[in-house]
């Protein structure tokens, strides 16, 4: 059986979102050569969908094309999209990777940056979504802000289409519930939805906005503020996780909730209800795990063998880990690991080289 | 050596443990003390302790729909109790129907329930608080005579000696039980409805007996008070008795005798003895088409679910196809249903409390019914019944609504 020789990399990245380009970059600055292998049809991940980031309202997409053309430019980045691992074994230079398309990679170190996956709306049966059309998830309305999204950036019912001015934002959909496995916090969630209900309020002064809360969570540099402005809009936030959303004849949505600070039961009806969805790990993050030989936490997602003090190491010498394979993380601080984490690798390689 | 001021609080251990006068003080001692106090006697207790006040529970609480200015509210009630600011004496104690509601909801998984029967055995039991008058007369005559209405236990069959429903004989050693309950013992609609059962199980060639006079109350509504105690008496009695009399399998009218005897009873594997409930039966009927069907009765049919099947068992489809299954009827949903559907209030002894007309779920529940535009209301439970019944009494705007269990919607289209 012949086989054709081995391709040979000195790093290989797996994941090409933001987090993954930014890795490969940085890697790039200190002369070392990378592979991007990404399991979608091209590069830039969930953040070249977003329109507007918080807490500053720069585009994500912007920022993401600009890795890629830099990536593009860059000769010792090489890229392999539509493809996954699909075997490892150690070899005395680091490890040879086979994949989904039977080549060969021998490589040096490997770093996972296969990202998250938004939670499954539908699992949390009482808001009605995939039944209702009027309930949406947090990157749907993303979308539908979006001037480059299916309604050109315009607000609307999916149900009849007819402009969406009542709108409800629900947080915590999967975050925070032991029923439903995801006891942790997803971080980022309350300041999505915050600049989602900015948005919506600066473009429509008449709308009315009502976030459903349980306890706002804006703990990044300007989150607050950016909370703080969103109050000043007319955004308004009720404490109180919600029990129900159901449809009424034209399509508007119900909600009940209790106002917890108020102690009394409250209904609203409105246009549009938007879940505001939490993270999970990524879809193949236990195949990813066994794949690689490394360690996942309680909570699904990756864990290193010490968060303190080599936080992107794993137990396997050579594979490390970035961005919001550990846990939800802002754009801004994955990007920031991607830095920290081609310093570790450089290092990395350094010792070990020859 | 009497306290100055008004005591709240009850005698532990020799001493007595007292709430502060003023309940806005949270940081008063005696707030800790009853805190204290009941981490010591209570080891659901501790639950309290994972609540993050998100409040789901009391918007899926569904005295939240009564017209109250402050309802019942779960989490209200748990940040209390973690405070220490509770009051074991007041009513709000008893307003849980125990539909389960907020537990289905909560994303902690606190076992409220078990919290409620925790602290009402503080009551019922060590003297922590009031219990009602209702209630405690009910409780005192199960204690007594096994049934809540002080009446002789022979009554609880008498009423079957008239009956043109011959026995089916069983084999000795593979007895089926027909478990009345103490509704279908003693109350003349639950009666009929058992009647019914009767009949259905006759028509079918099911052999059954009935221990009636022998058999005390299933001790769900007792255990739910916090009695536990008598719960404990009553399952060792009920268990004695159908294990001497060799009972095999054991069929249920009443959801709440069911999850009692199922889940509660602690059956060994080698006490082979299977509970099912009339309804599981009565579906599997419908599926063999074991009986002729005509198109009597006529109109539009809904079901409410009672909690103890819905939200306690996840029992909603059976009877939904039952009801689809007779040719005369067009089935119509309530706005809430299935494991959603609103609680008539009779569960967790509140069919033994006393609630003034205007403020009881059942009456939330008959509105939805009305707004479905129904003839009929079926359901499969004799609380469920009584509540909904008793809640349409001398209404003029529920006067079109026929309350009536399931097998008794079935019996009408029955041909004979």
């Amino acid at each position: 059986m012949s086989q054709a020789a081995a391709e040979k990399h000195t790093v290989m990245v797996v994941g090409g979102g933001v987090t993954g380009l930014g890795i490969a970059l940085a890697l790039d600055g200190l002369g070392i050569e990378t592979l991007i292998l990404e399991k979608g049809p091209s590069l830039g991940g969930k953040v070249k969908d977003y329109d507007k980031i918080f807490p500053d309202f720069v585009s994500g997409r912007d920022i993401v094309n600009e890795l890629i053309a830099r990536v593009e430019r860059v000769p010792r980045i090489s890229c392999r999209t539509g493809t996954v691992m699909a075997g490892l074994k150690e070899t005395d230079t680091g490890y040879a990777v086979s994949t989904n398309d039977h080549q060969r990679l021998e490589v040096g170190a490997i770093v996972l940056a296969s990202g998250f996956e938004v939670f499954d709306a539908r699992l949390q049966e009482e808001y009605g979504y995939g039944i209702y059309p009027n309930v949406i998830n947090g990157p749907e309305l993303e979308s539908y802000l979006d001037p480059h999204g299916p309604t050109g950036g315009r607000l609307l019912r999916p149900f009849d289409g007819k402009p969406a001015r009542r709108v409800a934002i629900i947080f915590c959909v999967g975050s925070r519930s032991k029923r439903l496995g995801n006891p942790y916090c997803s971080r980022i969630c309350c300041s999505y939805s915050t600049k989602q209900a900015i948005e919506i309020m600066e473009r429509d002064p008449g709308a009315g906005v009502t976030c459903f809360y349980m306890d706002i969570r804006t703990y990044g540099r300007g989150f607050e503020e950016m909370y703080q402005y969103a109050q000043n809009l007319g955004v308004k936030y009720i404490r109180g996780r919600v029990s129900e959303c159901s449809v009424l004849p034209e399509g508007d949505i119900q909600v009940r909730a209790e106002n917890t600070l108020l102690g009394k039961p409250v209904q609203g009806v409105f246009d549009l209800v938007s879940l505001s969805v939490g993270m999970m790990p990524c879809a193949d993050a236990a195949c990813l795990a066994d794949l690689l030989g490394i360690e996942r936490g309680k909570d699904g997602f990756f864990s290193g063998v010490d968060q303190y003090r080599a936080p992107h190491d794993t137990r396997r010498e050579g594979i490390f880990l970035a961005g919001s394979v550990t846990g939800l993380k802002p754009i801004h601080d994955c990007l920031n690991e991607a830095l920290s984490v081609a310093g570790r690798v450089a290092a990395y390689l350094n010792n070990h080289a020859g | 050596m009497a306290a100055s001021g008004i005591d709240y609080g009850w005698r532990l251990q020799g001493k007595t443990v007292r709430l502060c006068a003023d309940r806005s003080l949270m940081a008063d001692e005696s707030a800790h003390q009853m805190e204290k106090a009941l981490r010591q006697m209570s080891m659901e207790y501790y639950v309290l302790d994972r609540c993050m006040q998100c409040g789901i529970c009391s918007s899926a609480c569904p005295q939240g729909l009564l017209h109250d200015d402050a309802p019942f509210s779960p989490r209200n009630f748990i940040q209390r109790a973690r405070l220490g600011l509770l009051n074991l004496s007041e009513d709000e104690l008893w307003k849980c129907t125990h539909c389960g509601h907020c537990q289905m909801m909560c994303p902690y998984e606190i076992p409220f329930l078990e919290v409620m029967i925790s602290l009402r055995n503080l009551v019922v039991e060590q003297g922590a608080g009031h219990v009602p008058v209702s209630i405690r007369s009910a409780l005192a005559s199960i204690a007594s005579g096994g049934n809540p209405w002080k009446a002789d236990a022979a009554q609880r069959v008498a009423w079957l000696q008239g009956l043109d429903i011959p026995p089916v004989a069983c084999e000795p050693a593979r007895k089926v039980h027909l478990f009345l309950g103490c509704l279908a013992g003693y109350d003349p609609r639950a009666r009929r409805t058992a009647q019914t059962a009767m009949r259905l199980l006759h028509l079918a060639g099911v052999p059954f007996e009935v221990l009636a006079d022998e058999e005390v109350c299933c001790g769900d509504s007792v255990r739910r008070v916090g009695d536990l105690a008598t719960f404990a008496r009553l399952k060792q009695t009920n268990k004695r008795i159908m294990l001497s009399k060799g009972v095999h399998t054991i069929y249920t009218l009443s959801p709440h005798c069911y999850e009692s005897i199922q889940t509660l009873y602690g059956w060994e594997e080698n006490q082979a003895v299977r509970v099912m409930p009339f309804l599981k039966l009565l579906f599997q009927w419908m599926v063999d088409g074991v009986f002729a069907l005509t198109d009597a009765p006529r109109g539009r049919v809904t079901y409410h679910d009672p909690c103890f099947f819905s939200k306690h068992q996840g029992l909603v489809d059976e009877p939904r196809q039952i009801l689809k299954g007779l040719p005369g009827l067009e089935y119509v949903e309530m706005e809430h249903h299935g494991r959603k559907s609103l609680c008539c209030g009779g569960g967790g002894g509140g069919f033994w409390r006393d609630v003034a007309k205007g403020r009881r779920l059942a009456e939330v529940r008959l509105d939805e019914a009305l707004a479905t535009g129904a003839d009929y209301v079926a359901t499969s439970c004799p609380y469920c019944l009584a509540m909904l019944e008793d809640a349409s009494k001398g209404d003029e705007r529920y006067a079109k609504l026929e309350i009536l269990d399931i097998g008794e919607l079935v019996w009408k289209g029955v041909r004979p």
